[in-house]
């Protein structure tokens, strides 16, 4: 039992299992989203009214799960893309560290913009 | 023994399920390069009103809902294909998936049909 989950991780079963997990937490949150900000609300948000709605906790930690869950979702699946295409192991580590960089930045700038956002002042 | 799959293999592709893998994958890379640019294009709260506002009546022209149209397709495709691949790997969904693909198909269809109606009357 021990040695084949050990082998999980050569197998890439985690991440399989990560994928479908992370698919439905997607499936939930995005379909509310869209129904939230492009059927329900009419034309754009003004600035004061997206930093208002931002200084919700519960949104902002909403919006947390949902940029994690979207780019682990996103950056596993292109990298499930690579696999397939791509055999020589130099090319893969390259692709892989890549990978990674992007999805560290993204998480940093996604981040960034919920705190920098949660601790504005809505009415200036 | 088993032969590695090429492109060129056409018997491949007379398959619903190769289509539906292959366009799982097209929107998928999609998703992600949009996925990208929405991070970004959000991180412009923290750049100030005048910033974010100049963005939002860009975003808000009649073309950008037009790949709004397009995005919501898109996504419709990869969430509904989606719940055909959680009922194949944890349900027994292998056995009536080509059925599954029609019938999520046609929901996710309704359901573009009716959400870009909504999205095009916001502006026309």
């Amino acid at each position: 039992m021990n040695k084949n989950f050990k082998e999980t991780s050569k197998t890439g079963a985690i991440a399989w299992l990560l994928q479908r997990i992370s698919a439905v937490v997607l499936f939930v949150i995005l379909m509310t989203h869209f129904l939230l900000y492009h059927f329900i609300s009419k034309g754009t948000p003004s600035w004061n009214e997206v930093i208002a709605k931002m200084q919700s906790p519960w949104f902002n930690l909403m919006q947390f799960l949902f940029l994690v869950t979207a780019l682990y979702h996103g950056l596993n699946g292109v990298w499930m893309v690579v696999e397939d295409y791509f055999h020589c192991r130099c090319w893969r580590i390259a692709i892989f560290s890549l990978i990674w960089l992007v999805g560290l930045c993204l998480l940093f700038i996604g981040t960034f913009t919920i705190i920098k956002v949660a601790n504005l002042n809505p009415g200036v | 023994m088993y032969k590695r799959t090429k492109f060129y293999d056409l018997d491949y592709y007379k398959f619903t399920g190769s289509w539906a893998w292959i366009f799982h994958r097209l929107s998928g890379l999609a998703l992600i390069f949009y996925l990208t640019l929405h991070i970004w294009v959000i991180n412009s709260l923290t750049r100030g009103p005048e910033k974010f506002n100049k963005v939002m009546t860009f975003l808000g022209s009649p073309l950008f809902k037009f790949l709004e149209v397009g995005l919501w397709g898109v996504i419709l495709y990869h969430a509904f294909n989606g719940v055909r691949v959680v009922l194949i790997d944890f349900s027994k969904g292998s056995l009536y998936h080509k059925r599954l693909f029609f019938i999520l198909v046609a929901v996710a269809f309704i359901l573009w049909v009716a959400g870009s109606y909504v999205i095009l009357s916001h502006v026309l």
